[in-house]
């Protein structure tokens, strides 16, 4: 069933009694049309419990109609009807409409005919109210309050206090007037509705005529002028009254205005600053538990798998409470997983749980399901709702851009890692072949051709092939390496050892090659140990004296050097040939960077060894570089944790040199 | 040594096996192959072998348990082969009761000086003169057992207990790999994992007394991540 694009619906909640039947009617046009439907509603007054309970059921039944639910704060109803449709495309506006004009207010104009007014092109669907309907919702308009009673009558108390002091200094009636006017105008702006304000303007206005117009103590006014007094008296302190309230309505939309506005704001800042799928579902919960003052759960889902929970209360992230793993409150989660749609506490499904659970979701995903562990709070006022859910569509949003994120670097890292194994299998298949060539056309020459030759050709020979075939183990144990590191398996088996261990069997395995070279060893007295897995850093040495060999002279010195320098051991080796150009030393440690041809036998490495030995040393948390050595040739130079050498099961002193 | 010995070369890789024959042929020795464990152990009770050279990559059985099933009867010396970097290989078959290891790729003077070293250690044990006896000599060292006292070409040199017990595990098993969990085992009994950078210390400080710095010969060899082992200095080598 694909969604009616052309139309929208909207339909404005109200805590009207006659609200319900204008829900139900919109639903039937929205599910008829297959059109969306929006319910709105427009925080522009306060309201009185009962509506207020109302407006709590016709929200949940529009919800349950598929609605969407959408708050906005305003004075004027219907400009912000109007506004919210034109910025929404909608095409059909629902509204409930009784006989009459409602109530004893000085709007003069129905809804209806305001929305008309204001945006002719709209279709309007007028749905007529029982009358009954109308008078119950003006009755609840009407309620009467001990407390604001009192507060009233107290107000006109303390008035007639006053003036009778007035009176008795002989001040002019203005002045009791005014005070009277004060008397108004405070009761509007401690009590709620328009009753005790309107009542307390009719009663000043007797007990004035009663108290300080001749002749006293009647109702009774000589005075021709008297009744203009009265009338005047009375109508502006009805409309001081009336303006004190709106005042104050509207001082109090613009505090739950902000509220909501800064409480949005923080949300929206704080999800910007986390940078991983996990911080943001937390900083989310923060912000909820902060707005609700519960716990919060929070599901993450991965793979479109539901993951274990994360809890968090008093803005720390903790074990989550056995009660909230109970069966009932996992079906409740995965029933929000599977329908998409909110459960658990205050909804019509698993209304046992203790929590209300909502996803976190965009058009065609779930993030995470929120449990909020409302336990004892038995419902959520509309603002909280409405909060709620601007809450998790910043975090919706923010967990979207953050998956987008995550899929474009993981997207860059498979290219860098195709982009390597074509570098590697190109590599391979050009760079070993030519050790290979010589190995076995030496190998076939020397069978098809031995008798010819004398013994000092044969030799050349086999030393070719002997050196080719250690060239070529050095390289598939640089390539097995390389694939440990590549494949993200590079876990290191640490263990202290002596650098002089490591630089000796490095020197044992190199020196069998070595037959032109004057290589120097001085480790100094003291013994060096470090931390790091033996294999992979006697590789790195064989690499690097292995580079020394292949790139300097016959004849040249190579100079190996070890100090300690606070917890680090570092490790240098020299050599006094022609050095590196700046231009080749920037890419030196990239992998497939082969430096210019000046090894002796004219071949270039495969680039791995020094991208790996970087590879290696930056997973032991040292460092390696590269720099000129004066006057010519190349100091490379890596560090390493230092081991503090203990001795362990002997006093130190009996350890003598 | 007229006399000399049957070598089973366990191997599957057949150039490699053309490349130990050559080398047991021309050094007078005298040998049988192997190509699977199976094979292996049947030539091993059969052909009555004095020496086991044995490739752990075979293609049937495990080596180590091999080596495990020998060792139930038999203290025949077994020479494990293995690659470079699988050090724990190495490792578990010298823990299981294997003598030495070669590394491939190795060089066929490598492989020979083990088959001589390994020999010598049949001859000793047969013998078994040199742990009886009292005193023990290898080249510049001289360790006499019952007064406690090392010297390093005549000339008596200080040891900590810890140092001699150290030394004269090695000596006592000299020529064979011993690995670090079965000297930290010998030399601490009760050992504890982290004792390991002491025994790299111990050893290194034990080296420096025994090998003099003027002279080129070294006593002890260390395999970095698998164990030490003392050095035969050979006869000839000392009196060229």
């Amino acid at each position: 069933m694909k969604p009616n694009r052309s139309e929208h619906i909207l339909i404005c909640l109200s805590g009207a009694p006659s609200n319900a039947r204008v829900i139900r009617v919109a639903a039937d046009m929205a599910s008829a049309l297959q059109a969306p439907m929006t319910a709105l509603y427009v925080d522009h007054k306060p309201m009185d419990p009962a509506s207020r309970l109302r407006l709590q059921d016709h929200l949940k039944l529009a919800e349950s109609l598929n609605a969407r639910i959408v708050t906005v704060h305003g004075e004027n109803l219907a400009v912000q009807l109007v506004e919210y449709a034109k910025l929404s495309g909608v095409s059909k506006i629902v509204l409930g409409q009784s006989g009459r004009t409602t109530g004893f207010t000085l709007r003069r104009k129905s809804l209806a005919d305001e929305v008309m007014l204001l945006a002719p092109h709209l279709q309007l669907y007028i749905i007529p109210n029982t009358p009954d309907a109308n008078e119950e919702a003006e009755e609840t308009h009407w309620r009467f309050h001990w407390q604001d009673a009192a507060k009233a009558i107290g107000i006109l108390a303390l008035t007639t206090l006053v003036t009778q002091i007035f009176d008795r200094a002989g001040f002019s009636d203005a002045n009791i007037i005014m005070v009277y006017l004060l008397a108004v105008m405070l009761t509007a702006m401690v009590t709620n509705g328009r009753f005790y304000g309107t009542a307390v303007s009719l009663i000043s206005v007797v007990l004035f005529n009663y108290l300080y117009t001749e002749p006293r103590f009647t109702l009774r006014a000589y005075d021709a002028d008297y009744p203009v007094t009265f009338l005047v008296m009375f109508v502006v302190s009805f409309l001081a009254g009336t303006l004190t309230m709106q005042v104050k309505s509207q001082a109090k939309l613009a505090a739950t205005k902000a509220y909501h506005t800064q409480v949005l704001l923080e949300t929206s800042q704080k999800l910007q600053q986390a940078d991983s799928e996990k911080e943001i579902l937390i900083e989310t919960a923060r912000q909820l538990e902060k707005l609700l003052r519960c716990a919060v759960l929070i599901y993450p889902i991965r793979k479109g798998e539901l993951s274990p929970p994360l809890y968090v209360r008093q803005l720390q992230s903790s074990e989550v409470p056995d009660r909230f793993l109970s069966d009932h409150e996992k079906a409740a989660v995965a029933w929000v997983f599977t329908h998409n749609h909110q459960a658990g506490a205050t909804t019509q499904q698993f209304p046992q749980a203790r929590c209300l659970y909502r996803s976190v979701r965009n058009h065609d995903r779930i993030f995470a399901i929120f449990g909020l562990a409302l336990e004892s709070r038995a419902i959520l006022d509309l603002l909280e709702k409405d909060l709620l859910t601007a809450i998790f569509s910043e975090a919706a949003m923010a967990l979207e851009k953050e998956d987008l994120n995550r899929l474009n670097t993981q997207i860059t890292i498979t290219s860098q890692q195709e982009q390597l194994r074509a570098n590697l299998l190109r590599s391979i298949s050009h760079d070993l072949r030519t050790p290979l060539t010589s190995i076995s056309g030496n190998a076939d020459f020397l069978l098809n051709n031995s008798e010819e030759m004398d013994y000092d050709k044969h030799l050349a020979f086999y030393r070719d092939i002997y050196e080719d075939a250690m060239w070529l183990n050095n390289l598939v144990e640089n390539l097995l390496f390389i694939t440990r590191i590549e494949n993200d398996t590079m876990q290191l088996n640490l263990q202290p050892e002596l650098l002089s261990d490591i630089v000796e069997e490095a020197l044992s395995y190199v020196q069998r090659r070595n037959s032109n070279h004057y290589i120097e060893v001085d480790l100094g007295e003291e013994l060096l140990m470090a931390r790091m897995e033996s294999r992979l850093i006697i590789q790195v040495v064989i690499n690097l004296l292995d580079n020394a060999l292949k790139y300097t002279p016959a004849g040249s010195h190579i100079n190996i050097r070890a100090f300690r320098e606070n917890s680090w051991i570092h490790l240098v080796i020299s050599d006094d040939g022609p050095g590196i150009d700046d231009g080749t030393k920037a890419h030196l440690f990239e992998l497939f960077h082969t430096g210019p041809k000046l090894s002796a036998d004219g071949r270039r490495g495969l680039g791995l060894g020094l991208a790996l030995s970087k590879s290696i040393i930056t997973a032991h948390g040292g460092t390696i570089e590269v720099r000129d050595r004066i006057p010519h040739g190349v100091i490379f130079e890596f560090s390493l944790p230092a081991e503090e050498v203990t001795y362990h099961g002997e006093e130190r002193e009996s350890i003598g040199y | 040594m007229e006399k000399k010995g049957k070598v089973l070369v366990i191997e599957d890789d057949k150039a490699i096996r053309n490349l130990m024959a050559a080398t047991l042929e021309s050094r007078g020795y005298s040998y049988v192959f192997a190509e699977t464990g199976q094979e292996a152990l049947l030539k091993i009770t059969g052909a009555a072998p004095d020496l086991i050279i044995l490739d752990l990559g075979l293609p049937d059985l495990d080596g180590i348990e091999i080596i495990r099933r020998v060792r139930t009867w038999s203290k025949i010396p077994i020479i494990v082969v293995s690659a470079r970097s699988n050090d724990k290989d190495k490792v578990m078959a010298l823990d299981e009761g294997a003598d030495d290891y070669l590394t491939k790729p190795f060089s066929v003077e490598e492989l020979l000086a083990r088959i001589r070293v390994a020999w010598r250690r049949i001859q000793d044990t047969l013998h078994s003169y040199e742990t009886t006896e009292s005193s023990f000599c290898n080249g510049p060292l001289e360790i006499d057992y019952l007064s406690r006292a090392v010297k390093v070409e005549g000339v008596e040199i200080h040891l900590t207990p810890i140092e001699y017990k150290l030394l004269t595990l090695l000596a006592k098993n000299i020529g064979k790999v011993l690995t670090h969990n079965y000297i930290l085992k010998e030399v601490w009994q009760n050992y504890l994992p982290n004792d390991t950078p002491s025994l790299r210390v111990f050893m290194a400080t034990l080296r420096k007394k025994i090998e003099p710095a003027a002279q080129a010969t070294k006593m002890i060899q260390t395999h970095v991540g698998v164990g030490y082992r003392m050095i035969r200095r050979e006869e000839d080598e000392m009196n060229p």
